[in-house]
């Protein structure tokens, strides 16, 4: 694997806090088994770096609840939700809950979660253990993806580290789902540890995923818990409110930590190599279910969650896929929604059926075959499907769409002609079934 | 002069004297007996599956509607809450 990082100094404002990463962990395009940049953190090198983790017993946890509040921890899996808010909802439900570290990472272009349970894998139990503390939670989970053999590995080596260093952990089991898309959707998550089938469930009440009647579950992303366990170390004050991004390449991915003082452009000269020289175009932001962003609006805009809503965007799951000059951004749409529809979970009509019918409008926009009645039924379909699955994966898949044929109203334009847009650079993000 | 905007408005307020008629759409087959017993909450797309309105169940007719579409779906799919 060939590649240049030159990473630049952090400056003087992100070295107040303590990051996670000191360095950038680099991956091939497909699976999670190929890292190299990072050294792993066993037990004796996590204790080194972060400290000794504080007891999060009794009142002890609203000092952890309050400081997560304090530096705004969101969910990292995409949503973005309060984490704080997530515990106290748990809370209110009583103890003898589960509580669930998410690194399934369903995202094909991420590889954030599976490089925090390899390189830190401590940070992330130690959040775990934090959030059984402060919720009396009865037992604790790392959920990962089946065929995940290195994360998997480094997970249960981590275990052991504990055991044999006498640390008074709660049950941590390692339950690893079925390799899709959607293993990684939390309402599928509680489904299974309640008994059920790793599928995604509509819930009446979101701040109340679990059945009626059930024990609560706490899902919480990897990345989201091993903040929860770095704050319960280091506190407000030694808190970097970074985010973790994983930038797409031609033959690699780099997993980088970045602070709200860096740009996305920042993010996009250091990490990504470019074909030709030029910068991209565009840049998919936050999964395949994320936005188009041109680069011209992408690139002076900060790594900070917060800033970005005010511009209707989000890190979302923290991909970072740059599309370069010379390719065509239509093309690459419909192929991420051929995908995202082939990956419905089939259970509610409007993405099983819905989807696929928008998917196939596209693939006749591409190739020329869309009539101006065909145009207006694929704006119809959006219309018809949006905000109506059980989860959201209909909604972002769709997000994406929109935004693409925004963005790339050029490209849209030419294929509707007819012409062939002699994009040589066909592909760009990775795709599971495309890996060898 | 203050003007609600069309989006505004449409958008379902909660109100926790009205329930609402729910669906869940994974349970949901398209068997379509809501649309003719509620026709004023379940319109159909495309595909035949029910598009429910999220407005309050503000009047007795509504509940009506509501409560008949939630007994007669075979799937159970229908809620009124």
């Amino acid at each position: 694997m060939s590649h240049h990082l030159h990473l630049a100094e952090g400056t003087a404002a992100t070295r107040r806090g303590l990051r996670m990463l000191d360095d950038a962990a680099v991956l091939g395009l497909h699976g999670t088994e190929s890292l190299t940049g990072v050294a792993r953190h066993d037990l004796a090198a996590h204790r080194a770096a972060f400290g000794p983790r504080l007891s999060h017993l009794g009142h002890l946890g609203e000092d952890l609840l309050a400081a997560m509040e304090t530096v705004h921890l969101t969910g990292r899996g995409g949503g973005h939700f309060p984490a704080a808010a997530k515990w106290r909802s748990v809370l209110a439900h009583g103890p003898g809950g589960t509580v669930v570290a998410n690194g399934a990472e369903g995202e094909p272009g991420c590889a954030k979660d599976a490089v925090l349970l390899q390189v830190r894998p401590h940070l992330v139990l130690d959040g775990l253990v934090a959030a059984v503390e402060v919720l009396g939670a009865a037992e604790a989970v790392v959920w990962i993806h089946d065929g995940a053999w290195q994360t998997a590995r480094s997970i249960t080596r981590a275990l052991a580290e504990r055991v044999a260093a006498g640390e008074a952990d709660p049950p941590i089991r390692v339950i690893a789902a079925p390799d899709r898309y959607l293993s990684g959707e939390a309402t599928g998550i509680i489904r299974t540890i309640e008994g059920g089938p790793t599928l995604p469930r509509w819930v009446a009440d979101p701040a109340r995923p679990w059945s009626e009647g059930q024990r609560s579950v706490l899902v919480n992303n990897a990345e989201t818990m091993a903040r929860a366990g770095l704050i319960s170390h280091v506190g407000v004050d030694g808190y970097a409110p970074t985010s973790l991004l994983t930038v797409i390449n031609d033959t690699y991915r780099a997993v980088v930590e970045v602070g709200p003082e860096e740009t996305f452009g920042d993010v996009v000269t250091n990490t990504w190599r470019s074909p030709d020289g030029r910068p991209p175009q565009a840049v998919l932001l936050g999964g395949y279910g994320g936005s188009w962003v041109p680069w011209e609006r992408i690139a002076h805009l900060p790594v900070d969650n917060t800033a970005l809503r005010e511009h209707g965007l989000s890190v979302g799951a923290g991909l970072v896929g740059p599309l370069p000059a010379d390719a065509c951004g239509i093309e690459e749409s419909a192929r991420l929604l051929r995908y995202l529809a082939d990956q419905s979970a089939r259970q509610c009509g409007p993405c099983l059926f819905g989807l696929a019918a928008t998917s196939t409008l596209v693939d006749d926009l591409t190739a020329g075959k869309l009539s101006r009645s065909g145009r207006a039924t694929l704006d119809k379909y959006v219309g018809e499907i949006s905000g109506r699955g059980a989860c959201r994966h209909p909604d972002g898949a769709l997000r994406m769409l929109v935004s693409g044929l925004h963005v790339f109203s050029e490209d849209v334009h030419v294929h509707r002609k007819g012409r062939t847009c002699n994009a040589p650079n066909h592909s760009i993000m990775p795709l599971p079934e495309e890996g060898s | 002069m203050s003007r609600v905007s069309p989006l505004r408005a449409a958008r379902p307020q909660s109100d926790p004297a009205h329930p609402h008629l729910r669906l869940d759409p994974s349970v949901c087959d398209g068997v379509g007996i809501c649309s003719h017993l509620a026709p004023d909450l379940v319109a159909v797309d495309t595909w035949g599956y029910p598009i429910v309105s999220g407005d309050p169940l503000s009047s007795k007719s509504l509940q009506r509607q509501a409560d008949a579409a939630a007994r007669a779906c075979p799937r159970k799919a229908l809620h009124v809450q």
